[in-house]
């Protein structure tokens, strides 16, 4: 099979696969809302890992700019010495939440909108092994951001006098988390801090539910379901990383969901795991979070390197340098990611032995890392390169992510680290990485994947300014963060005195992030003209290598007419110019494909997640019945849980037409 | 060009299903779960040794035989998983009875002994002691818990008659996988909570 | 149990009568074994001796349970690697982690009126 590059109009009579069947009922005698008409239906109960992709994307890219937001304010905080502009404990938010939610609702859910989309498609399978499950992970993604950015609410309330804390947080009246996203105890307490913790919290853990259950789906899939001839080393490097950082996700966050629930049996039963008084050790919450928190910051950015070693081969026109040692690497990164944590407390007093040990192995991660880097610019060196946007934001992480690696290495000393600790070049080191390295990574998988996502084709050159913008932006906001540091100026605190020397440097920090925003602004610009360009992208706008390419631009619902058969690596660039061995195959689909159904089950299930946070969250502060209300949640989850799996599994089958591909 | 069937039979590739995939692979995160619960014990117990002595009010005597009543639920769900598979659905039945039955025997003992231990003054706030030792026994409560729901729920199902052996084999076992998950956790709780505290 | 549908009804029969008596087997010795650790406690041998012996026994029963219980040793190597990884990552962790807040690390403990 040969696929030909014309440009495809959309064939209306292709479209009616769906429109003919009607839904059936399921186990329970309800009515499945299959092939609904009612496009808010079909978008809620779907469980289409491409529609859940791209409704992870748009929630990301949301709440994106409100990170951003948070950050101008911040930084425009911190351009003047002694401003005034908010209060300290106002600012205290403020960086808890940029935090929160860069990490946590911006660049987790924009790697998990990749892996949605993607992952089935480059494997050759038609959805994820856990269609419902998948669903679920989204919906109760949606209940963790709505808990933990409920605060902000009643924060206006009291700033209105409309609401207090009484209770158990009784004169607190930080409603949104104030104690830095990381939430170091003794102040994660009652005694220090209300009930903004409480929303935390439970944010938290159900966003940790989410990305669990995304993660064990995405492992049996990438496992199970690939298509025939699609061996291990054959795949793409991006699922690949999603495979690893899966694993990653499984292995880290019970760490966290076992410290969170400790810290909320300290602040609601008075237990003492943390609580000086009762014998609680709070260094104890630095390790366990630690323990999670290393291996998180690998989650976010093995992602962006498997997008940058796809995007890499195709605008150099060669393949992946060394694909099998930057697999290997990736692996190994995400097992030493584990052995690393305390590299985060290097001023707490570990003992020499501890800090030694901690130190060199952090040292050891630095090696495969550069290994990839090498292997990138192996793969450069030599090709036809073509500077579409998705390649000069690939390289652009190339190069901003290996500025951020060296301050990290300059970290993993622990005597220069015992000055660098909590001071600005922290900031330095982690901005690099995660705006230079994850966030252009992920502006380059979005310039180079959104054409296939939605057909339609960028227009202009609208990228350059984007790319100019960011990266300016981002030199000018973070390179002066590092001499902040050495020159002694502090994380996270609300104002400075003049007289230190940080006042013109604070000053080019402040200007640099509205460049940067401004370049943000351009993307949202750029994306919304993509949005409404007039131009088909076509199957394979970019004479790509892997098999999500193969299929028309966006994918049909079942993605392959026939599953294809893999021959080799890269399978789609052997089909179009490869010897005929190498070419892809198809399996024999005559008896009809099958696909799963849509089901309402896991929103319901996800949706009781909502009354459970906001019930505890909200009982801290002492609103009266939440107690119930949490316990309200609790048995809507288990109606959901327990109708999904009385419903069955579902499933019908479609006879595609065989297209001219 | 060979051409093969694509059925969604639950398995593909390397021929596991997807469902004890999943279960092994939730199982392989649940022992970080339980690795931390058990380790901020030891943490607590190896720093404050003296906060606490646990031998003047565990009673081994019991809690050997709560033991000893989960591993012969691990015992009679193992029987009943091949039960399952061998198509026997009353051989199934009765199995799955005594799982839960053993299981709420020992749901039973932990009840008693948290009453017994919170009579004696020992409470969830009771320094770094109770609140690990609750928690991490209480956690380990619950997932029984769940446990026997989930097996009760089965057992319902297995007597509405949709239930048929060669479809639901497979989540059968994924529920004793489950189970006998919560077993060997168990195994690990009794030795270093409770035995370990006992040696000379 | 071997996941190929391609069994047929004799073979699954045969398979499961033959595990049959390792479960029964595994059942008594679980059984034995806790009534031994019972009794090991409060025998008067140096503490290591019994510690290592009952961490011994326990690992036992453990890996038993895994093995036979849960077949683990009847089934396909990913399935003993996927449980592994999370077994070997939570072990070398959290020894880690006691090893960092042993006793001289962490300060004494200000027990308000002690």
């Amino acid at each position: 099979m040969s696929t030909t590059h014309t440009t495809e109009v959309i064939n209306p009579s292709v479209h009616n696969d769906l429109a003919d069947l009607k839904p059936e009922i399921s186990d329970l005698g309800l009515r499945r809302p299959d092939h609904s008409k009612n496009v808010i239906i079909d978008w809620m109960t779907t469980v289409d890992h491409k529609k859940i992709g791209l409704m992870y994307g748009a929630m990301a890219l949301f709440f994106l700019l409100v990170g951003g937001f948070e950050a101008l304010v911040i930084r425009t905080q911190l351009m003047v010495p002694e401003n005034d502009l908010i209060s300290a404990q106002r600012y205290n938010q403020l960086f808890t939440m940029h935090g929160t939610t860069m990490i946590f609702l911006a660049i987790m859910p924009l790697n998990a909108a990749f892996f949605n989309f993607l992952v089935p498609l480059q494997i050759g399978a038609r959805d994820v092994a856990f269609p419902r499950i998948n669903a679920f992970s989204l919906w109760a993604f949606v209940a963790g951001a709505l808990v933990i950015n409920f605060g902000w609410l009643l924060q206006a309330l009291e700033m209105f006098g409309l609401f207090t804390a009484s209770g158990a947080t009784a004169g607190m009246n930080d409603f949104v988390p104030a104690m830095g996203w990381f939430g170091y105890a003794p102040i994660t307490s009652t005694e220090f801090t209300g009930a903004g913790t409480d929303f935390w919290i439970m944010g938290l853990q159900i966003l940790g539910v989410a990305s669990l259950s995304a993660s064990l789906n995405f492992i049996v899939t990438i496992i199970n379901m690939r298509a025939p001839g699609m061996k291990m080393m054959r795949l793409p490097v991006f699922t690949w990383m999603t495979l690893i950082v899966s694993l990653l996700i499984i292995f880290a966050f019970p760490a966290i969901t076992v410290a969170l629930i400790q810290l909320m049996f300290d602040r609601v039963f008075g237990t003492n795991f943390f609580s000086v008084g009762g014998g609680g050790q709070p260094i104890l919450w630095q390790h366990l979070f630690w323990i999670f928190g290393h291996p998180e910051v690998y989650i976010l950015v093995l992602p962006a390197m498997g997008i940058v070693s796809e995007v890499l081969p195709t605008f150099a026109r060669k393949p992946l340098f060394g694909y099998a040692i930057v697999v290997f690497s990736g692996a190994v990164i995400g097992f030493l990611g584990f052995a690393v944590w305390s590299h985060h407390m290097f001023t707490t007093g570990l003992g020499k032995i501890a800090t030694a040990a901690f130190s060199l192995l952090t040292m050891a991660i630095a090696v495969p890392t550069g290994v990839k880097i090498f292997n990138w610019v192996g793969t450069l060196w030599g090709g036809q390169i073509r500077f579409h946007a998705p390649m000069i934001f690939a390289i652009g992480f190339v190069w901003m992510f290996m500025m951020g690696g060296f301050s990290g290495i300059m970290h993993s000393s622990a005597p220069a680290d015992a000055q660098q600790q909590d001071s600005y070049f922290v900031i330095a080191h982690f901005h690099y990485v995660a705006i230079g390295g994850i966030l252009l990574a992920i502006v380059s998988g979005i310039y180079y994947w959104l054409p296939k996502m939605i057909g339609k084709m960028w227009q202009g050159n609208l990228n350059i300014w984007v790319g100019i913008f960011t990266v300016v932006g981002l030199n000018i906001t973070f390179f002066p963060m590092h001499f902040l540091g050495l020159l002694g100026q502090p994380r996270r605190t609300h104002t400075y005195l003049s007289g230190f020397g940080w006042e013109s440097y604070n000053m080019v920090c402040t200007i640099g992030s509205y460049i940067l925003a401004f370049g943000v602004l351009l993307l949202v610009v750029d994306i919304v003209r993509c949005f409404r360009s007039k131009q088909l992208a076509g199957n394979d706008p970019w004479d790509a290598r892997t098999l999500e390419w193969a299929t028309s631009s966006p994918p049909k619902v079942y993605n392959f007419a026939a599953t294809p058969i893999v021959n080799a690596r890269d399978g789609f660039w052997a089909d179009k110019y490869g010897p005929e061995n190498r070419k892809l195959g198809e399996v024999d689909e005559s008896h009809g494909i099958h696909m799963p159904s849509q089901s309402w089950m896991p929103m319901i299930a996800s949706a009781g997640f909502i009354p459970l946070g906001l019930g505890l969250s909200l009982m801290q502060a002492g609103v009266p019945f939440m107690g119930y209300v949490a316990i309200l949640g609790l048995v809507i989850i288990a109606l959901g849980i327990s109708l999904w799996a009385l419903e069955g599994p579902g499933g019908y089958h479609l006879h595609p037409k065989k297209e001219s591909n | 060009m060979s051409q093969t069937e694509s059925h969604d039979d639950g398995h593909h590739g390397l021929m596991v299903k997807n469902k004890k995939l999943l279960m092994w692979l939730f199982l392989g995160s649940d022992c970080m779960f339980f690795g931390t619960l058990i380790s901020t014990h030891l943490i607590y117990r190896k720093l404050h040794p003296e906060e606490f002595d646990p031998t003047q009010l565990f009673s081994l005597e019991l809690t050997s035989f709560s033991t000893f009543i989960l591993l012969m639920s691990s015992f009679l769900m193992a029987l009943a998983v091949s039960a399952m598979h061998k198509g026997e659905m009353k051989s199934f039945r009765r199995n799955v009875i005594g799982v839960i039955f053993f299981g709420l025997i020992f749901l039973g003992c932990q009840v008693y002994e948290f009453a017994h231990f919170m009579h004696e003054g020992l409470n969830l706030d009771t320094g770094t002691f109770g609140s690990t030792f609750y928690l991490m026994t209480g956690t380990h409560g619950v997932h029984v818990a769940v446990g026997v729901f989930w097996l009760i729920s089965m057992l319902f199902y297995s007597q509405s008659g949709k239930m048929e052996a060669h479809k639901s084999a497979i989540d059968v076992e994924a529920a004793g996988l489950y189970w006998h998950f919560v077993d060997i956790v168990w195994i690990v709780i009794f030795t270093v909570v409770y035995l370990i505290e006992f040696i000379a | 149990m071997s996941d190929t549908k391609h069994m047929s009804e004799l073979d699954v029969l045969k398979t499961e009568n033959d595990r049959y008596y390792a479960f029964v087997n595994l059942a008594l010795i679980l059984a034995a074994v806790t009534g031994i650790e019972l009794v090991l406690v409060y025998l008067p041998f140096p503490s290591t001796l019994i510690f290592t012996v009952l961490i011994s026994l326990s690992l036992f029963k453990f890996i038993g349970v895994i093995a036979w219980f849960m077949h683990l040793i009847y089934d396909k190597l990913i399935l003993t690697m996927a449980f592994g990884t999370g077994m070997v990552i939570a072990f070398g962790t959290y020894t880690a982690l006691l090893f960092l807040l042993s006793g001289e690390m962490v300060a004494p403990q200000e027990i308000p009126g002690r």
